[in-house]
């Protein structure tokens, strides 16, 4: 199983596992701080999923630039986010930049990668005129030529 | 695998299959023979004309009109881009952008542009700009 699968799967099951703990916590207890912080966490993902989405969807810029803009709007949501949810200050707001920064350079460095890892991977088959639903050597269980 | 074609005269033409076992590979071939049925319907100039979709190079949405091309003609379908998705589900097309659908059959290079843009190039030299949104799309078709 490729290790990508593998996190993408952990990271699912993380968040499932901390959504069914956390219900029944509140259920038993109530509203926590802790639980208070993990829901504000799943919203602010959730905006800022959407937010990229219509993003991506909507506009055709350079990786370099896109993740720049992006870098400032989610910076601002975060911002705005964390004073809502009482998570920043006056005295310390520009910390909403150094958290969606590191968040950023990790995604850019990530999305170049896998954009010239596709990219490589889908002329190999255009040159070797493989595609998905070919009939492989491997299953010539006749010996004849496909 | 083993090819066997014979005439039946007065009958529709008629492809079998058989498989020792159902895999991927066995799948995909079924779809792709499936997808060789799929044809559109297209105007050109207030004429309407049958166009299979092995010889569709790509479909654009412009201001709301989609328009399909071939090697060499430009022809109008009143069609929306949502509608031909669902009809080509698992065919040769493939959403490269918002407003653009390509038939992969007819890709010869993707490549990031300096600009780090994504530029496919299709077999009549016609080049399309891929969204990196789509590029996974278009991965898993290969």
């Amino acid at each position: 199983m490729p290790v990508r699968k593998i996190l993408k799967e952990t990271c699912m099951l993380a968040s499932l596992m901390i959504l069914a703990a956390f219900t029944l916590s509140i259920i038993w207890s109530g509203i926590t701080a802790e639980i208070t912080l993990v829901l504000a966490l799943f919203g602010l993902a959730l905006i800022i999923t959407t937010v990229n989405s219509f993003f991506d969807e909507f506009l055709s810029l350079s990786i370099f630039l896109s993740y720049i803009i992006k870098y400032i709007i989610f910076s601002g949501i975060v911002m705005l986010f964390g004073f809502i949810a009482g998570w920043f200050f006056p005295s310390n707001f520009w910390m909403a930049f150094i958290y969606v920064g590191v968040v950023m350079v990790l995604a850019f460095v990530i999305d170049a990668f896998t954009v010239k890892r596709d990219i490589g991977y889908i002329n190999d088959h255009i040159r070797n005129g493989s595609r998905n639903g070919d009939i492989r050597p491997e299953l010539n269980r006749d010996g004849g030529q496909v | 695998m083993k090819i066997v074609t014979r005439q039946v005269p007065g009958k529709p033409l008629t492809v079998t299959i058989e498989y020792p076992e159902y895999t991927e590979s066995v799948k995909g071939l079924i779809k792709r023979i499936e997808s060789l049925d799929i044809c559109f319907r297209a105007f050109l100039d207030e004429r309407q004309m049958r166009i299979a979709l092995s010889d569709v190079y790509y479909l654009e949405n412009v201001d709301r009109k989609v328009f399909l091309y071939t090697k060499e003609d430009v022809f109008r379908l009143d069609a929306s881009m949502q509608e031909i998705g669902k009809i080509t589900e698992d065919s040769d097309l493939v959403r490269i952008s918002r407003t653009c659908i390509m038939n992969i059959s007819h890709l010869t290079e993707i490549k990031q542009l300096k600009n780090s843009h994504l530029e496919a190039t299709l077999d009549n030299g016609e080049k399309l700009i891929v969204s990196r949104k789509y590029l996974h799309d278009i991965k898993r078709r290969f």
